[in-house]
């Protein structure tokens, strides 16, 4: 018997890049209204494919990660159910209503800020895991719908990115992506706007996902619903696009930037972008005379890669080398 | 030797068994398809039944707008999942939902439109129903009520069969069912009238016992809509109301005003099948059941009998026995032994089909599964196959624990009480005797083994035995034999 599907689709709101996404000067604008309907109209195709599917939609919003919908819990999200209509599926109308109204809402909530604090992603795929792990193990919470625990739904996560990669976030994105592959959970990413984002590679590749940089962004719905709309089990006979080149560097522990040749503790595994005599992990102390030849063959530090580098962040950069700067990390001149 | 084979092949089926209303749609006219696709609703219904990679394959093509190569659209599968794409696309070229044609491939513009709003919502089809008006004068329908009556109703068609099945007369009809539903399940054929006699109930009509109600369901409806066909009713109105039904949300009333003549004597039949609701039999509104709205899915949560009856008897306890009973009631040992733990005169009833009751209690039936009454069951023209299966898939969530499920020496039992049965097989064909010589013999009888419709063979008789469909050739043989030689 074929199973259902369950997909959580974890969207990136931060309105500073949806601004610039929109500019004309792009090869090919996006705003983000445009994005909303390509959007809602893949998840009622996930809907539509199989009465059993569940969805789950978290947004990523400066500062704060929020559930737009769930399809288990509607009626918590929305005071009053929308009408019925005559000309389209309830469901649908549920989704999309109910998506709308959580954005606005929560969009508005935001109001005027200085500074726009960086997308709460970790939060929102943390919370997407937490929530497939509740479903796929209904015996354990009370308040789970009545679902048949002989179907197991095949989960899989969307990410749809448009932020750049935020390297203080780098353990956490990893801590999600082993929690992911425990859990046997396909993580999906689409990348809508920006520069390529390391991690989201790394985690699209350690759960036999697709990482998709997007090219014609007025295609979006089209590449969203050609890769990213069948469960896992289908993909097997689907020339599902794969990634050529990922890029696995890691962040380092002590500054929280992207290094390509990084020093890592013996004993625990920390990542260190300079030789350390103590781990600040694990308190272990290593030999000078190691530390000595180290430092000796350590590349010119430190090594900004352009391509990985946000661009966008430059304002506020100094040379606060020592000092971990979560909002531009990445820029160290 | 034949039917052995049929039933066989029907218990195993593939991973992924097409959806049993399919075929009907793939015999209907192109015609008539394209008048379906005009619903939205439908459109939606019918991309539900489709397998995986027809579903896949069918929103690839949505939303573009020009026809693609051939060559193109076979690069979307990997080499090894080909066979499947290639079924999957004979599949909709059948139900016309692909246009066919060698070089380019593109949707049906019907469907594709038809579709597309059903994605997007809009359009002024109306083809998920128009809600009635909200009254405030009485109160909204509740699931649970939605929920018993759909029960009440479904089990009163299927106690129907097992009313002239358990002689024993534990089978008391709690709604007897209207003269629509008797004649529906004469009809397919579950149960035969003989020269007038009482209804008798048939080798399929203990099968479809042994069915999920889901299949039940779908089998019944197919047989509505043969017969539908007969009785000149407008087949597109038929399906697209049923689709518009699996479509609806429960616990909803929709109004009868739009819908048409045809729609609204189904109307009436649905009532008796229990997929709809009305208040009154002249109401101007109805509420789909459950049975209705999961039409299109492949594993109802149809509420099982024994759920539902545990809660209308304790009305406090609702939530404790929610889910226990959909999990399954049977204890299977190795000693042959069988606890059922249900009160459910239905489901006590489809396992007297095959299993020698001993005791009853108030909520645990005990019984062996013995020779005799395996026996009676396998004459009755259920198969071994599907007893296991119907163990399997009612098995006691403690039984679950288990691996394998069953205990394998009662599995291989039943299969060995069914070979029991097989030791006689029978085949059509020809005897050849009577040969001039032994070289003529042996030269035939090399030809016959040549092409492998060698049944038998007797070198002392000069005589073997062939198959029917080999007679052909070996007469073509001998005669082309004779008359050169």
């Amino acid at each position: 018997m074929e199973k259902a599907s369950h997909l959580s689709v974890i969207v990136d709101l931060s309105p500073t890049q949806w601004y610039l996404s929109a500019q004309a000067t792009n090869p090919y604008p996006l705003p983000i209204e445009t994005f909303l309907s390509h959007l809602l109209a893949f998840l009622n195709a996930h809907i539509a494919s199989k009465h059993e599917n569940t969805l789950a939609v978290f947004g990523a919003f400066p500062g704060k990660s929020v559930m737009l919908y769930s399809s288990t819990e509607t009626s918590t999200l929305v005071d009053d159910a929308p009408p019925l209509d005559a000309n389209s599926y309830p469901p649908f109308k549920t989704v999309d209503t109910t998506m709308l109204q959580q954005i606005t809402h929560e969009l508005e909530a935001l109001g005027h800020m200085e500074e726009e604090p960086p997308c709460a992603l970790v939060g929102a795929l943390t919370k997407a895991l937490c929530y497939i792990n509740r479903i796929t193990h209904p015996s354990t919470s009370a308040t789970s719908v009545a679902e048949d625990p002989a179907i197991l739904s095949e989960p899989h996560i969307l990410i749809l990115s448009v932020s750049p990669d935020l390297s203080s976030s780098y353990i956490p994105v990893m801590n999600s992506i082993f929690s992911a592959q425990k859990l046997k959970v396909t993580i999906d990413v689409c990348k809508i706007y920006g520069p390529d984002t390391v991690f989201l590679q790394q985690a699209a590749h350690l759960t036999n996902g697709s990482y998709i940089y997007l090219e014609r962004r007025d295609a979006l719905l089209q590449y969203l619903i050609m890769s990213f709309l069948s469960p896992p089990s289908i993909r097997k006979v689907l020339a599902a696009p794969t990634q050529d080149k990922i890029d696995f560097r890691a962040a380092c522990f002590c500054h929280k930037n992207i290094v390509d040749i990084g020093f890592v503790c013996s004993v625990c595994l920390s990542i260190f972008c300079q030789p350390v005599p103590v781990c600040s992990t694990c308190r272990t102390k290593f030999p000078l005379k190691t530390l000595q030849r180290l430092s000796v063959a350590r590349p010119i530090p430190p090594l900004a890669n352009s391509r990985n580098t946000p661009p966008l962040t430059s304002i506020n950069n100094g040379a606060q080398r020592f000092i971990p700067r979560p909002a531009n990390g990445g820029m160290n001149s | 030797m034949q039917s052995v084979q049929e039933q066989s092949s029907s218990v195993h089926p593939p991973e992924n068994v097409p959806h049993a209303l399919l075929p009907f749609l793939r015999s209907q006219s192109q015609n008539t398809l394209t008048r379906l696709y005009q619903r939205p609703s439908s459109c939606l219904s019918i991309f539900r039944l489709l397998g995986p990679l027809e579903r896949q394959l069918v929103m690839n093509l949505l939303w573009l707008e020009s026809a693609i190569p051939t060559s193109t659209m076979t690069a979307w599968v990997v080499p090894e999942g080909r066979k499947l794409y290639d079924n999957a696309l004979a599949e909709m070229v059948g139900l016309h939902i692909i246009q066919n044609s060698p070089a380019k491939l593109a949707l049906n513009s019907t469907l594709k439109s038809s579709l597309r709003q059903a994605v997007t919502g809009g359009g002024i089809t109306g083809s998920f129903g128009v809600p009635a008006e909200r009254d405030d004068k009485r109160h909204a329908i509740t699931t649970d009520t939605l929920d018993t009556y759909a029960l009440e109703r479904w089990e009163a068609s299927i106690q129907t069969i097992l009313h002239y099945m358990v002689s024993s007369g534990h089978g008391q009809l709690p709604t007897k069912p209207s003269q629509g539903v008797l004649y529906l399940l004469q009809r397919s054929e579950l149960m035969k009238s003989v020269h007038g006699s009482p209804l008798q109930i048939t080798s399929s009509g203990f099968q479809f016992l042994l069915h999920s109600p889901h299949d039940q369901l779908w089998s019944l409806l197919l047989q509505y809509l043969h017969m539908a066909e007969e009785r000149q009713m407008d087949l597109v109105e038929v399906l697209s109301f049923l689709f518009m039904l699996s479509t609806m949300e429960l616990g909803r009333e929709y109004s009868t005003d739009p819908l048409s003549e045809t729609q609204k004597a189904m109307l009436e039949d649905l009532r008796d099948y229990g997929l709809v609701w009305q208040r009154k039999a002249s109401s101007k509104r109805f509420s789909p059941t459950r049975l209705a709205t999961t039409l299109t899915s492949l594993s109802p949560p149809l509420p099982t009998s024994s759920t539902t009856r545990t809660a209308q008897a304790g009305s406090g306890s609702v939530a404790l026995t929610t889910g226990a009973g959909q999990q399954g009631f049977i204890v299977l040992e190795t000693n042959y032994r069988v606890y059922a733990y249900t009160d459910n005169p239905l489901e006590i009833a489809v396992l007297n089909l095959f299993v020698t009751m001993k005791y009853r209690f108030p909520n645990l039936a005990v019984g062996m599964l013995t020779r005799e009454s395996v026996r009676k069951a396998l004459s009755n023209g259920i198969s071994a196959d599907q007893i296991i299966s119907y163990l399997t898939t009612h098995a006691h969530p403690q039984m679950r624990k288990n691996n394998p499920l069953l205990p394998v020496t009662v599995q291989d039992q039943i299969r060995l009480w069914e070979l029991e049965r097989n030791r006689l097989k029978s085949a059509e064909g020809f005897l050849y005797k009577d040969f001039a010589s032994q070289a003529d013999y042996e030269y035939v009888l090399s030809y016959a083994k040549q092409i492998g419709v060698v049944l038998w063979e007797n070198a002392m008789k000069r005589a073997f035995f062939g198959t029917l469909d080999g007679h052909a050739n070996i007469r073509a043989f001998i005669e082309r034999r004779t008359g050169g030689g």
